[in-house]
């Protein structure tokens, strides 16, 4: 047991499962953070790019090299369609602040049915998955499967990539600031409604992306999301709802406590590991690993 | 306000009495339907004597429908049949009472994802211990006839409106929707809300823990990945969203509406019919914050108007 657990193996699949993680979540964490809106269906959108990459590989023969684009615009177009179809109206309405949320909430479950059903019908409940990239390769005192690097190598290049957006670009600069305070961002001439759209694309991209990169390695289902939606909710809690950063840490943490606890319990437990540390956050520090107290939450 | 009440109770008696002679003439599937009308009454009334009064929106009680039918199954043929039914509505009642108290230490969206997240939670729980026992799932044997069911689960959608509407109009209820409207303002005035939003909370875990238990007499069969199925939960936030506002009329209303739908939908096409229930969800969300009961409101006036001419 102890050589399990300090095998570099085990410490590669946790980084693997939290580069996942942190990107799913950082995409749920932009929408939120911008527009304070707690977006249920986005694990859905992993399942749409997931199916995407399926059907690119299948029909065309082509890998994450056209799936990937593809993935990107797929979610920028269900960005624009849910900011005008949704979104702007759910904006407009000057309900109680918290009334909005959890009215948000309900419209995107409603979405999350659509998809889920949807997809249902259009592709069967059957599960599927492909072969792409599957070589064993070996570095040193670890081994992996060729498409579970790759899967590492396209999180680790996206979340760089959202970091740079962020850090270096004025327009992640207003993003940054929208995040930070609403109401100041807006009397210091910042456009919010592009802020909002420009990130729900953005957010929404990310969760396509990571669809594409999760589908060559699990397998692929109507109801895949909800996973997906479930963890990317505890990592934005224990990082701290839009906290971008702490988000990504709290990513590789639970990808830790996910595959060493695996490793221990067996992985018939993971729903129940998933669900438990879900509540406990909750519970505990619902303000998150790195967030201070407030009175009122 | 008074000048209605005996109408409306007139109106309610005549609904319970043709409800309840409804299997003296009605065959089979009528029944069934009658069932599930009946069945999705209690549930919605009761999510709506929380959730509708308060405004904390709790995505998690089937996990209520589901420890109730549990238990009973649990309990059934070592114990008399009614006390495992009465048993399930009990054990509802105390996980809302456990669960309450973390649970509504949170607001608004927390609060909505950690009620989903405790039913999913209790759900996982339950399959692992079936699956340590080796019990892939649990046959009820010796349950009455679907008549008395049926009069059972007329009971129950009684109760449960009778309850919200007791409740609404009882200091009480007041203090709920005190809540909902600003709960630091409620709290400042001297109304007691962490204890109010859990013995409401524990209330409205009753009637969907006895349903439940009456609902596994009716199928006879018990699988823990089925009884605490999220669409449960779904379908009661539906009704209530769809039929608009918390009084007893709008689970009326929603459940008439959805049955109708489901009847209709359901069995051939399931797909179509979870998607166009997202897609009702949303519009009457978006669009339609009112609800059924805010649409046929201006008829109602029309009526009432001459009425009184």
């Amino acid at each position: 047991m102890i050589d399990v657990v300090f095998s570099a193996q085990l410490a590669l699949a946790a980084i693997a499962a939290g580069a996942i993680y942190a990107l799913v979540a950082t995409g749920l964490n932009l929408v939120y953070g911008t527009l304070r809106l707690l977006n249920i269906a986005h694990g859905d959108f992993v399942m749409i790019g997931a199916y995407l990459a399926f059907w690119v590989f299948t029909l065309f023969d082509f890998g994450p090299a056209l799936s990937l684009p593809l993935s990107v615009i797929t979610g920028i177009l269900l960005g624009l369609a849910t900011y005008k179809g949704l979104v702007s109206v759910l904006m407009q309405g000057r309900a109680h602040e918290e009334r909005l949320e959890s009215n948000s909430l309900l419209a995107f479950f409603g979405i999350s049915i659509v998809l889920q059903n949807g997809a249902a019908l259009l592709f069967t409940n059957n599960i599927r998955a492909y072969r792409y990239f599957d070589q064993v390769i070996t570095l040193g005192p670890m081994s992996m499967t060729g498409n579970r690097l790759l899967t590492l190598v396209i999180s680790t290049f996206l979340a760089l990539a959202t970091a740079g957006y962020l850090r270096f670009t004025l327009f992640g600069l207003a993003t940054r600031a929208v995040i930070q305070n609403r109401d100041a961002s807006s009397i210091v001439g910042i456009n919010l409604p592009r802020i909002y759209l420009v990130s729900l694309c953005f957010g929404f991209s990310l969760a396509c992306a990571s669809g594409v990169s999760v589908s060559m390695m699990e397998p692929i289902s109507p109801i895949m999301g909800f996973g997906y939606s479930i963890s990317a909710f505890v990592v934005i809690m224990l990082g701290g709802l839009g906290n971008l950063f702490g988000g990504i840490t709290a990513a590789f943490v639970l990808g830790v406590i996910e595959t060493y606890g695996l490793a221990f319990v067996g992985s018939n437990y993971r729903s129940l590991l998933v669900y438990g540390i879900f509540i406990l956050v909750m519970i505990l520090r619902p303000e998150g690993l790195f967030g201070k107290s407030q009175a009122t939450r | 306000m008074k000048s209605r009440a005996l109408p409306t109770l007139l109106a309610a008696a005549a609904i319970v009495a043709f409800m309840a002679c409804l299997p003296l003439w009605g065959d089979d599937p009528i029944i069934a339907v009658g069932i599930n009308l009946l069945a999705w009454v209690a549930l919605s009334a009761s999510w709506l004597t929380f959730s509708g009064l308060t405004g904390y929106i709790s995505l998690g009680h089937a996990v209520f429908y589901g420890i109730g039918a549990y238990v009973t199954a649990l309990l059934w043929l070592s114990v008399p049949m009614w006390a495992s039914v009465a048993a399930g509505g009990v054990a509802a009642a105390l996980l809302a009472l456990v669960a309450g108290y973390p649970c509504l230490r949170v607001r608004g969206p927390y609060f909505v994802m950690l009620t989903f997240g405790l039913s999913q939670f209790v759900k996982f729980v339950v399959i692992e211990i079936e699956t340590a026992l080796q019990i892939g799932g649990r046959l009820i044997i010796g349950a009455p006839p679907i008549e008395i069911i049926y009069l059972l689960f007329l009971a129950m959608a009684t109760a449960a409106v009778v309850l919200l509407a007791v409740i609404r109009y009882s200091r009480f209820g007041s203090g709920l929707r005190a809540i909902q409207s600003d709960e630091v303002a409620a709290e400042t005035i001297g109304v007691p809300t962490v204890k109010y939003k859990i013995v409401a909370f524990a209330i409205s875990a009753i009637v969907p823990g006895l349903v439940g238990g009456i609902m596994l007499m009716r199928s006879g069969y018990l699988e823990p990945d089925t009884i605490f199925d999220p669409t449960v939960s779904l379908t009661m936030i539906c009704i209530a969203v769809i039929g608009g506002g918390n009084t007893p009329a709008t689970a009326l209303l929603g459940s008439l509406f959805l049955v109708g739908l489901s009847e209709t939908l359901w069995v051939r096409f399931p797909l179509v019919y979870m998607i166009l229930l997202g897609c009702l969800l949303i519009t009457f969300v978006l669009a339609v914050p009112q609800g059924l009961l805010g649409l046929l409101a201006p008829l109602r006036h029309r009526l009432e108007s001459r009425g009184a001419n």
